[in-house]
């Protein structure tokens, strides 16, 4: 069967922007591995966090600052604001309710305890408007025994830092010392799992009604993943309750690839789970079919591809010993071709290989040998140009980028 | 049941000891060392200045050992951790192959919870010559060492990594051992035998009576404090570091440092040492260590005024990876997780200091026959591999000073974690956990100093090498850490596939609790990273490259670490 678009990827960037097609009745079919970067998600989208190392007030404002090799600056700054409100919607379509507007910024707050700018937080996840008005004065940040995966200490040093005052209370329910037995399943998401039922939620509600004492908010690390869950825990605690994110895998975002996919899937899209394409073949100008491990000599053809690979933790990009490259259609990128010039000393510093990626036209169309493919474009973290690492601009570049791209693959549709 | 008694016995005497320098790493503490008076006063906190401690403990002296940074931060710590046969220096150096095979042999007693036997390989490739092969063997016989010439076919089957176009194979008894742990146990016993020991003490100056070295003048490097303590000896054990310890005494030594690269691969892909079978060249050393192999070395010669930079170039990349994937053709597709160099310590001879003539044996030199200079003694030249040997030496020309006639014991008493010969972590019958195996394979019958009574204790922190929260407070309050580097030294911590990239958090929180300071645990992880980066750099593409971008992800992106620590221009003291 021939698909209107094939999608390579199924992340952030790939889901959504297969949602988009599929919404307005395209037959779509993503290609995924399985693995996305949401695992490492803090609960929060940032569309745009810092600017020459300070943080941006109005993501919006601040786009006209950017290079112009930025996919913001290709895009645009006014389709970027329509963009951006299209993506929350989207979202809030899909299951995933958050809070926040791309005019301003507003602050999340890291498993270290680190105000960072946020553009999207989850509703149920702690965040603050202004920092020089806080929701509140005393919290309780709920503590679990023997969970190292959220460094307590520098959590509540940083919150007191914010200018809260903190109460450190550790606790623990039978399911969680169950758990603990087994030295390696301590992670946030095997807690997740044990923790889903009614009767093991009230057993936390009990112990945090316990504890909480003088506290306006409770705050609980991020270690459940179900709607559900968290409100009926909400529910059962007899103060505000927010969750705040952990280390790795992170279960809200899990969730919320999660509830992406299953979106997709209720639209009649068509998620290939665990399998990657391996070639593609080009006539002149244009794709027309796309090889996977799994399928074989059955390659799938399709109008329109979109190329969602991600950057090098996703194997969008790959760096050998001599050069960078983009395994699939051996596309042009924007890297340095001296192997020095990858990376700086200090771990800390901007390192360059974070802007490398594809190089694309302004309609996010990829290049190969200087000539444009008209009917693939590039999406998410495999584009050149931006930095999420030091500009905070990663999961905004992958939902906008998206709706960009599905927006002009329904243009030139109709 | 008996045995793990014994081990308990013996663990109250340790706490005394040790525990109670360390738990207490107070300014009353340190203030005490520096008011005492030592026998002798070694500087160079590596496997030489360890085991020269041990050695004088033993005797009976009053020791103060010092180090400027961390225990076995220089040559000990960046080296193969391989545990020669001497097969290597069997036909262009018979003493030095005589005198490894000999300490070979009594490592394996005494140290036998930092060695694991492997055994050797020495392999002829179709572009060496085979004929070296019956001149390596014979010169092998004349220095004592075993060496087995074995078929082909019996070498590719007894160690699949190995290149399968080998056209010859001697086997030898070398061995892996971890330098770290080596160290570590010396000074232990050097302690519980009432030494004391400072790590981050740098010499700043030597306090010279007319021509009597009568101490050494130190800098506190944690707090700053500039302080003098006196010793009726003093020993160099400084390695290639001597030249410059030896100029503060008013001596003159030249030396040659000769740097060698290594690199380090993200699994343990060979079981057996192998070596080439040729004149000893680049890279022709592949040593499996712990979950890892490394392979290594180059050899440059550079000059002194360099030692202290350790950044691997990239040329020096590219001939161990040329060099290397003949040896073990798989190693072109197994990821490199870092590279790191070291140098050794070579001295020139007295009689000819302009280099020509080297000498890469045990250069002991009485700087009082030497130099008309007294109490000062140096130590250097050799190999990790002979360190006792150095030490014994060193601690017999300090006792001839001194009018000390007690014997040597070191070759025969087994150092703490190798007294109990029936431990051994790799017997199933008995129910271990992964990390109290790990741990028992790191540190021996001491591992029964580790907590392990509740679930918390036996919580995993770092699950590429199975450390437990207990291990690390272990380490914390009885190993002298100070911060995760150190920490990574004793119990592996980070050293695995991933180098820290959620178990650096994970420690990191843990030290903030232990030592009640958050601000300084960032820092610290900061820090941590940084250093783990150092040796990822050299090598960041592929795999590596992808680590790095997650651990980004991880501790900037998600976290944040780089809002709240900067780290422009730091210069770490490791």
């Amino acid at each position: 069967m021939k698909m209107n678009t094939v999608i390579m990827g199924g992340g952030l960037s790939g889901l959504v922007c297969g949602i988009a097609l599929a919404k307005r009745g395209q037959r779509v079919t993503i290609v995924a591995t399985g693995q996305s970067t949401l695992l490492f998600n803090g609960g929060s989208m940032e569309l745009l966090g810092y600017l020459d190392g300070k943080a941006v007030v109005s993501p919006i404002e601040a786009i006209a600052s950017l290079s112009e090799e930025h996919p913001y600056r290709k895009i645009g700054a006014d389709r970027i604001a329509l963009l951006a409100d299209q993506a929350k919607t989207l979202l809030d379509d899909a299951g995933i309710q958050m809070e926040g507007t791309a005019a301003a910024n507003h602050w999340r707050v890291t498993p270290m305890g680190v105000a960072k700018p946020a553009w999207l937080t989850l509703k149920s996840h702690v965040h603050i408007d202004d920092l020089k008005q806080l929701p509140c004065k005393r919290l309780a940040l709920m503590c679990i025994k023997g969970f190292f995966d959220e460094p307590n200490g520098m959590l509540a040093d940083g919150l007191k830092d914010m200018g809260f005052e903190v109460d450190r209370l550790e606790f623990t329910t039978d399911d969680i010392t169950a758990l603990r037995r087994s030295p390696s399943e301590m992670r946030a998401s095997s807690l997740a799992k044990r923790l889903g039922s009614n009767s093991a939620l009230q057993r936390i509600a009990d112990q945090i009604n316990q504890l909480a004492g003088e506290a306006e908010m409770v705050l609980l690390p991020s270690v459940l993943g179900d709607e559900d869950h968290i409100h009926a825990l909400q529910s059962m605690v007899n103060k505000p309750l927010r969750l705040v994110a952990t280390l790795p895998p992170s279960v809200s975002g899990n969730r919320m690839q999660t509830l992406l996919r299953h979106y997709f899937q209720m639209l009649g899209g068509n998620y290939l789970m665990g399998d990657t394409v391996v070639s593609a073949t080009l006539d002149g100008d244009r794709v027309t079919s796309v090889t996977t491990a799994k399928l074989g000599d059955m390659p799938l053809k399709a109008d329109q591809f979109i190329l969602a690979t991600g950057s090098f933790i996703s194997r969008g990009l790959v760096a050998d010993y001599e050069r960078v490259y983009e395994p699939i259609l051996g596309l042009d990128v924007d890297a340095d071709a001296d192997r020095e010039k990858w990376t700086r000393f200090g771990i800390l510093e901007p390192q360059a290989y974070s802007r490398f990626g594809v190089k694309t036209d302004n309609d996010l169309r990829c290049l190969k040998e200087g000539k444009t493919i008209q009917n693939l474009r590039a999406i998410g973290s495999v584009l050149s140009g931006h930095d999420a690492i030091k500009m905070g601009d990663g999961t905004g570049v992958s939902l906008l980028s998206a709706l960009a791209a599905a927006q002009s693959i329904l243009a030139a549709q109709s | 049941m008996a045995k793990s008694k014994s081990v308990c016995n013996f663990a109250p005497k340790l706490i005394e000891s040790i525990g109670f320098a360390t738990l207490k790493t107070s300014f009353m503490v340190t203030d005490n060392i520096y008011k005492n008076e030592y026998d002798v006063i070694i500087i160079g906190g590596g496997a030489t200045g360890a085991g020269t401690a041990r050695d004088c403990a033993l005797r009976g002296l009053k020791v103060l050992l010092v180090e400027r940074n961390d225990y076995s931060t220089g040559a000990t710590g960046r080296n193969h951790g391989l545990m020669h046969s001497g097969a290597r220096y069997a036909v262009t150096d018979g003493e030095s192959a005589s005198e490894c095979i000999s300490e070979n042999m009594i490592l394996r007693r005494i140290a036998r919870h930092c060695v694991e036997e492997t055994d050797g390989l020495f392999i002829t490739l179709p572009e060496d010559d085979l004929g070296y092969q019956r001149t390596f063997v014979d010169a092998c016989e004349r220095a004592g060492i075993r060496a087995d010439i074995i078929d082909p076919e019996e070498a590719r089957r007894i160690e699949p990594a190995v290149n399968p176009e080998l056209i010859g194979a001697v086997r030898v008894p070398d061995a892996s051992i971890d330098p770290f742990r080596l160290t570590v146990a010396n000074l232990l016993d050097a302690r519980l035998h009432g030494a004391d020991t400072l790590n981050y003490h740098e010499v700043e100056g030597m306090i010279v009576n007319q021509n009597r070295i009568e101490g050494v003048k130190l800098l506190n490097k944690l707090t700053g404090e500039h302080v003098e303590v006196r010793g009726r000896v003093v020993v160099n054990a400084c390695g290639i570091w001597g030249q410059r310890i030896a100029e503060m005494a008013g001596a003159k030594i030249s030396m040659f440092p000769a740097r060698g690269a290594l690199l380090i691969f993200g699994h343990r892909v060979n079981n057996m040492v192998i070596n080439r079978c040729r004149k000893p060249a680049n890279a022709d050393i592949l040593v499996p260590d712990d979950t890892v192999c490394v392979i290594g070395t180059t050899s440059d010669r550079i000059p002194i005024e360099t030692v202290d930079d350790m950044r691997v170039t990239r040329e020096e990349v590219d001939v161990l990876l040329k060099e290397g994937v003949k040896i073990a053709p798989s190693l072109a597709t197994t990821r490199i997780i870092r590279a790191y160099a070291g140098v050794r310590p070579l001295v020139a001879s007295d009689d000819d200091p302009s280099g020509r003539s080297i000498s890469r044996g045990i250069v002991c030199l009485d700087h009082a026959k030497r130099d008309g200079l007294e109490g000062f003694i140096t130590i250097t030249g050799g190999k990790m591999m002979t360190y006792r040997l150095m030490g014994e030496i060193a601690t017999n020309a300090v006792c001839a000073k001194l009018g000390n006639t007690a014997p040597c014991v070191t070759a025969t008493q087994p150092l703490p974690g190798s007294e109990d010969d029936t431990l051994d972590q790799r017997d199933m019958s008995k129910r271990y956990s992964f990390g109290q195996r790990a741990a028992i394979g790191r540190h021996g019958s001491l591992a029964a100093r580790i907590e392990k009574e509740n679930d918390i204790d036996n919580a995993l922190v770092c699950e590429c090498e199975g450390v437990t929260v207990g291990e690390i407070k272990y380490a914390v309050h009885q190993l002298h850490v100070h911060n995760l580097v150190n920490l990574r030294r004793r119990t592996r911590v980070g050293m695995g596939t991933c180098q820290g990239k959620l178990c650096s958090c994970r420690a990191a929180s843990l030290m903030g609790e232990f030592r009640h300071d958050v601000k300084g645990a960032q820092a610290d992880l900061a820090a941590f990273l940084d250093e783990r980066w150092k040796g990822m750099r050299p090598v960041a593409w592929g795999d590596t490259l992808r680590e790095a971008q997650l651990t980004a992800a991880i501790y900037e992106g998600l976290c944040g670490l780089d809002q709240v620590v900067d780290r422009t221009g730091k210069e770490d003291v490791q």
